[in-house]
């Protein structure tokens, strides 16, 4: 599986995922909407350090 | 809200309250609902049996522990899964939420010789559509549970004149497990409900079309499927139309698929939720921070 697909299915999951959880919180879709893209944001910063630190960890234990 | 009420609402009703609600009419019962409790039990049995005249043994099978062996880890022995399952006590989900059915239904059809788990694994006719029914039959004790829940809630913190939500929570909740946002529409929040519904409705599809119509199949995915039935139009969906398919080869993101599915109905059950809260609060606002404090 290549890396654009992964990022294909992985950010507009993680978005539609973001809508149900921000979704709880609000009483229209608009405002829904307008969290869910800073929410997915937020996500996608936090996936970015862990995926830096199972590579880190990766190259720590099993070697580059 | 009234200060009673907001103390109230952390407190919960009660372990005896809450295992009540795994038969299916008991609430309505001690609340004094003769006809609903009737209409629940009588409800629940009959969606179950329907669907056990086809799936009878299939039920071991799709259980989290079948009966022939131990969970892994745990020793030879320990616990009496054999003597569980003859008496009636068999964890397929959500069955087991109406639970005298699928107690009776596990009584009448447990076999232990050789002959009877072979007949576990076989797979039969028309399973995907019947195994759905047993399954909703559970979904549907569960819904009937949260409406006692509910009624109770109700009666306990609304006071002299308890009041009334503008749609049943409990429906919504139910609304929302056959369509995604529908349960939110009923309540009010129509554009909302139909965001939410969009994307539960969008992930599933992708794992249907990811694994080529075959990730939502309950004779070969029955612990996922658990998840995957938490939003009951996809699944029944599935029963109808791509679980029967023939399956030519493994599909190379079957496994991608699957777990997107069960994403979907994972998202569902807190859509599920949020409508009951939607509705709920309609007749017991949030009260300010301050107020909730003890």
């Amino acid at each position: 599986m290549s890396l654009w697909f992964r990022l294909a299915v992985y950010v507009p999951v993680l978005f539609l995922v973001a809508i149900v959880v921000v979704g709880q919180h609000h009483d229209n879709a608009r405002d829904t909407l307008r969290w869910t893209v800073r929410r997915t944001g937020r996500w996608l910063v936090w996936t970015a350090a862990l995926l830096a630190c199972m590579w880190g960890l990766e190259i720590l234990f099993i070697g580059w | 809200m009234s200060d009673r009420a907001a103390r109230n609402v952390a407190v919960g009703l009660g372990w005896g309250t809450f295992l009540a609600g795994f038969v299916p009419g008991l609430l309505q019962y001690q609340l004094g609902q003769k006809q609903r409790a009737v209409l629940a039990f009588g409800g629940c049995f009959l969606l179950f049996f329907v669907g056990w005249l086809v799936v009878r043994e299939r039920l071991f099978y799709w259980a989290l522990l079948t009966p022939d062996s131990p969970p892994p880890g745990s020793s030879p022995g320990l616990i009496p899964w054999q003597g569980m399952a003859r008496a009636g006590v068999v964890f397929t989900l959500p069955e087991l939420l109406n639970f005298p059915a699928n107690a009776l239904g596990a009584i009448l059809a447990w076999d232990a010789s050789p002959e009877g788990e072979r007949l576990w694994r076989m797979p039969r006719d028309l399973e995907h559509l019947f195994g759905w029914l047993t399954a909703a039959s559970g979904m549907l004790a569960a819904f009937w549970s949260a409406a006692g829940h509910w009624e109770l809630r109700r009666r306990r913190d609304g006071g002299a004149t308890p009041p009334v939500p503008v749609a049943d929570p409990a429906l919504c909740a139910a609304l929302s497990w056959l369509v995604p946002g529908l349960g939110h529409c009923r309540a009010g929040q129509k554009d909302k409900g139909a965001l939410l519904g969009f994307a539960v409705v969008v992930v599933f599809a992708a794992g249907l079309l990811f694994a080529h119509g075959h990730a939502v199949d309950r004779a070969n995915a029955s612990v996922w499927w658990i998840g995957q039935n938490l939003f009951g139009g996809g699944s029944l969906f599935a029963a109808l139309v791509t679980a029967p398919l023939r399956m030519e080869g493994a599909p190379p993101n079957l496994d991608l698929g699957v777990v997107l599915c069960t994403v979907a109905g994972l998202m569902n059950l807190v859509v599920m939720v949020d409508a009951f809260t939607v509705a709920e609060r309609t007749a017991f606002p949030l009260g300010k921070p301050a107020e909730v404090a003890p």
